[in-house]
């Protein structure tokens, strides 16, 4: 019976991924080729055919059909991964329950939103779109890849992407259900039982239908045991088929899940945030067979009260110590400059160009199991490319062009004032104001920050 | 003085009046109607969309269409309706709909349940047994306000959130439910619509919520077959009827009419169609221009929404227009007034300046028009496409319904295809082409009978028969458009006398410029709204108290009036009057 309704999964999974995302061809010419896991390259072309890299050196053919980008005296990385982000999505956090892993913001995905494109402006080619943190164990979340203009949600997906889960430790969840709810959890320690007791119950379900599937091979008439889609989840969890993804601040919490993980075999994670990772970052390295990974701010704290206990120094820190890092957004904001938060770690830390480049590129891709395939320009690879005017880590970068799968996806002399794909047709048309230099103090008293205003003035 | 009817029929008609009007008042009191034959005379009929017979007459006669041709004899008992000026129609039918269902009172906020990630099937809005014939109400306004815009039969489904029920199918006309309901559990009715505040609070949840109970309903009614095959050795399956009222579903014997208010949904109702492997009919879809392919490819029936998004332009020029002039134009949702010549939408436009907002603005204000030309052609887009479909009005307001579908024509949408949504397309899919959607002999007496073309601007519904029952629109339209026009002649004050069996009875009427009045009497005074003036000949209904519903036709000649006036209780008597002065 589970077989079966596996099987309906499967062919639908099958179905979606048959859908092929539009691949194109590109030969970036001439550039300052930053590989990140190959060094520098001076003066080289990237060649990308039908979506995949297939040549990098000097002086390569261009195949018909290619588009041709000269880049000399220009920077081509590989398309920046954001570990962690709430783009693209219409639902963020069903907090109706302390444990939600039957949802799924996959799907809910909405690729009309300008986040997408606002991100690849910023170089950022795919993003782990993730459940809220609302929960101790939220939704399933989507590694996607930024390919604007595609409308069907399906044309967004990472075909063949591991699945991952949200997890969430201390005040968010114990707020919530805890003080919102006057549920389990309203404590740390809550939060823990609430993680065992769901693994444990996964744990007999499973048990339930692995009896029934051997009884039902002698006795017809077995009575298959009740289904359970959050339990499922779970279980996949306990195989091996699901990362998990937990968003925590403090150092004893942190090692509670690495405690919780390792008494249910689960060693894949990767911590999210991490504010305290520095405390215990050897810790984090010995975590199962690879280590526990750590996605963070490059310096975002102290917004409450679990995340006081901060530093710039964390990244560095963290990868000096052996933690696969990453650096995040969490932000349709902060995701347009990833690149200047990967410098931070160079001011605060001294990581190498490499390492810091590392941090918003092919440790990500790790992080998401996607190290294979994105997250470095290596032959072989997807043609995911940022092209930047100047080093993006100097704060003078700006990003030229931006390519997904070989299909330039964002290109600066391209960008029009409105790259929307879809407007309300009722909605009141909206004009910035501009503020004069005087009242620019006006707004700032009223309590309103107005960003527009202050860079066309200062 | 014109006719339209000769004398007898008149009363007859006037008693028909009567009937329905006084049925409305109070059902327990009935009286029969005088004939349920009808003669549709010399009208234009179409038949189908494409089948069109000049000069032909339609019989109804017991609710049924029995005759459909030229040179039919009018059977002696018939009610004829001139009709050498009209054009009749198969009734319209709504895909999908609220109609009779009322909407319930403002609830007071409800209690969370103490544990909101598990409510119960009734809080979450999942009622997959609910049957929508038990919300039904005969009076409801809804249904007079559908039957108005030409619809005699709807798909019904309760209102609620993302299970709300199965679904019925009903005609636009009855005294009971029992005279509503044509046929019952014809579909389950499904909406991303999330739960407030409880789990599932979000679409991604209600779609994992809808895995859950189609996967479980599927165990469920395998437990079913074994316990019924022989329930030794197994437990009695536990009563259960969130999932059972699935089964049917899954056996593939019910649809599932799911409702779409956008593209995003489009694709989400398909996902998990195609997962879960449901029979159904995708509903709405605004917007769904995007997705056209998609949609073509999913092969599955559609139901087209009427809800189409307004002219903020034109109600900014009409805002200044009542500013600057006191006669500002009536305008209406769609077509209407001439088109500024305005710039075209640049999408490669890049302002030079950061002050030039006025380019950014008008660039902004011609998107937003093309965005919303493209809803308007979304009916012609599939229609080109090749792809069949009928219309709900599920999210759309009564009056907008005929003029929404004029417009879908004003973009492109064949008057064919259109009048297909309207009839045989819905008939197919819901089933019930066998008795609606064309003017066949054997089919239910169902016809919409207009002054023209239904798709002109100008055309207006005359009558609407729904299962063989007339119904005379008196639409306030008419009302106002005459009392602009012509009313004039019969507004005043006006003498009258009532010829009765006991003597006669003198009093005053008043007829107020919007057709509204009084009559004045001794014993009492009666109030009418809604009179029709047209060809000088005034009519009106009105209910009292005393004696029942009485209705007035008068021809008004000069400063004199000469006519009759009917009750249920008083019969039929000579009314005429003179006029005392203008008001």
């Amino acid at each position: 019976m589970k077989q079966l309704f596996l099987l309906t999964c499967g062919l639908a999974l099958l179905a979606s991924a048959a859908a092929q995302a539009p691949t194109g061809s590109v030969l970036v010419r001439d550039g300052t080729v930053l590989t990140v896991t190959d060094g520098t390259l001076e003066n080289t072309d990237v060649l990308v055919v039908d979506g995949r890299i297939t040549a990098i050196g000097s002086d390569l053919d261009t195949p018909a059909g290619a588009e041709i980008i000269e880049a000399g005296g220009m920077y081509v990385m590989p398309g920046i991964i954001d570990a962690h982000s709430h783009i693209a999505i219409s639902n963020v956090n069903e907090s109706s329950a302390p444990v939600t892993a039957q949802v799924t913001v996959g799907d809910v995905l909405n690729p009309y939103s300008i986040a997408l494109y606002r991100a690849l402006a910023g170089g950022v080619t795919t993003s782990h779109v993730m459940h809220g943190s609302a929960n101790v164990i939220g939704g399933q979340n989507e590694t996607i890849k930024h390919r604007w203009g595609a409308v069907d949600p399906e044309g967004l997906r990472m075909a063949g992407a591991p699945r991952t889960i949200k997890f969430a430790l201390g005040e968010n969840p114990t707020r919530v259900h805890g003080r919102g709810n006057n549920l389990r959890p309203a404590s740390r320690m809550g939060v823990e039982y609430v993680l065992r007791e769901t693994f444990n119950k996964a744990i007999r379900y499973q048990e339930a239908w692995d009896r029934y599937e051997a009884q039902v091979r002698s006795n017809r008439r077995a009575v298959p045991p009740a289904y359970n889609g959050q339990l499922e989840v779970m279980a996949d969890i306990l195989s091996g088929d699901i990362i998990v993804n937990c968003h925590s601040y403090r150092a004893d919490e942190i090692l509670m899940l690495m405690r919780v993980l390792e008494d249910f075999g689960v060693d894949r994670v990767t911590f999210q945030h991490v504010n305290e990772g520095f405390k215990i970052a050897p810790e984090l390295a010995a975590f199962g067979a690879e280590g526990a990974a750590a996605s963070i701010f490059a310096d975002w704290w102290a917004y409450k009260f679990e995340v006081y206990y901060s530093t710039a120094y964390n990244a560095a820190i963290l990868t000096r110590n052996g933690v696969l890092t990453s650096i995040n957004s969490d932000s349709a904001e902060l995701n347009r400059h990833l690149y200047h938060e990967a410098g931070k770690s160079q001011k605060y830390g001294g990581l190498t160009d490499n390492e810091a480049l590392a941090l918003i590129t092919i440790n990500p891709a790790k992080q998401l199991g996607i190290g294979d395939r994105v997250g470095s320009i290596e032959v072989g690879k997807d043609g995911d490319l940022a092209i930047f005017d100047a080093h993006p880590l100097s704060i003078y970068a700006v990003p030229q062009k931006t390519i997904v799968d070989g299909i330039v996806y964002f290109d600066i002399d391209r960008d029009a004032d409105d790259m929307r794909l879809r407007v309300d047709p009722e909605a009141a048309i909206d004009t910035a104001i501009l503020h004069t230099h005087d009242d620019h103090h006006q707004c700032l008293h009223e309590g309103s920050i107005d960003l527009y205003g202050f860079l066309a003035n200062e | 003085m014109m006719l339209r009817y000769r004398p007898v029929l008149l009363l007859c008609a006037l008693m028909a009046c009567v009937q329905v009007g006084w049925a409305q008042v109070d059902s327990g009191n009935e009286i029969p109607e005088v004939t349920r034959t009808y003669a549709l005379v010399g009208a234009t009929v179409v038949q189908a969309p494409g089948r069109v017979l000049e000069r032909a007459t339609v019989i109804i006669r017991d609710g049924l269409i029995t005759a459909v041709g030229r040179d039919i004899p009018i059977p002696f008992d018939a009610e004829q309706v001139a009709a050498d000026s009209f054009t009749v129609y198969s009734g319209f039918i709504d895909g999908l709909s609220h109609a009779g269902i009322p909407v319930p009172k403002e609830q007071p906020r409800a209690e969370r349940p103490d544990d909101p990630g598990f409510p119960s099937d009734i809080e979450a809005g999942i009622l997959p047994g609910l049957d929508v014939r038990t919300l039904l109400k005969a009076d409801d306004k809804s249904l007079a306000d559908l039957r108005k815009a030409g619809f005699t039969a709807a798909h019904v489904v309760p209102r609620g959130r993302m299970l709300p029920g199965s679904g019925a199918i009903i005609l636009l006309a009855g005294d009971d439910i029992h005279e509503l309901v044509y046929s019952g559990e014809t579909s389950l009715f499904a909406q991303l619509a999330s739960a407030r505040r409880m789990y599932p609070g979000t679409d991604m949840a209600v779609i994992a919520k809808m895995r859950q109970l189609f996967q479980e309903a599927r165990r469920r009614q395998r437990i079913e077959q074994l316990y019924a095959e022989d329930p030794t050795g197994i437990s009695r399956p536990e009563y259960d009827p969130t999932h059972y009222a699935l089964f049917p579903v899954i056996d593939g014997n019910r649809t599932v009419y799911f409702h779409t208010e956008d593209v995003l949904d489009v694709h989400r109702a398909l996902a998990l169609q195609e997962e879960l492997g449901f029979s159904m009919v995708l509903t709405g879809f605004s917007g769904s221009f995007d997705a056209v392919d998609k949609l073509k490819d999913a092969q599955i029936p559609l139901l087209l929404t009427l809800d189409l998004p307004e002219d903020k332009r034109k109600q900014n020029d009409s805002q200044s227009a009542d500013i600057d002039s006191t006669e500002a134009q009536p305008t209406d949702i769609a077509g209407g007034l001439p088109e500024v010549a305005t710039p075209a939408y640049d999408p490669l436009l890049r302002v030079q300046d950061l002050n030039d907002l006025e380019e950014e603005k008008r660039n902004l204000e011609a998107r937003r028009d093309a965005e919303r030309k493209a809803y308007l052609e979304s009916a012609g887009a599939l229609a080109s496409a090749g792809m069949a479909f009928g219309f709900t009005t599920l999210d759309t307001k009564a009056s907008d319904v005929l003029p929404n579908v004029r417009t879908y024509v004003e973009n492109g949408l064949s008057e064919d295809v259109a009048l297909a949504a309207l009839t045989t397309s819905p008939a197919r899919i819901l089933g019930v082409a066998a008795t609606m959607g064309t003017i066949d002999v054997g089919k239910v007496g169902n016809l919409v009978v207009a002054t023209g073309n239904i798709f002109d601007k100008d055309t207006e519904i005359r009558y609407v028969f729904v299962d063989g029952r007339k119904f005379e629109m008196e639409a306030a339209q008419r009302g106002a458009r005459t009392s602009d026009a012509e009313a004039g002649s019969a507004v005043g004050t006006w003498s009258f006398t009532a010829s009765t069996p006991d003597g006669d009875v003198v009093g005053t009427m008043v007829v107020n410029d919007d057709l509204s009045g009084t009559i004045s009497m001794d014993v009492m005074e009666i109030t009418f709204t809604d009179a029709t003036f047209e060809d000088d000949v005034l009519s009106f209904s009105a209910a009292t108290a005393e004696i029942g519903t009485i209705s007035v036709t008068v021809t008004i000649t000069g400063d004199e009036f000469e006519g009759v006036a009917s009750s249920e209780v008083a019969g039929s008597i000579p009314f005429s009057g003179q006029r005392v002065n203008d008001p």
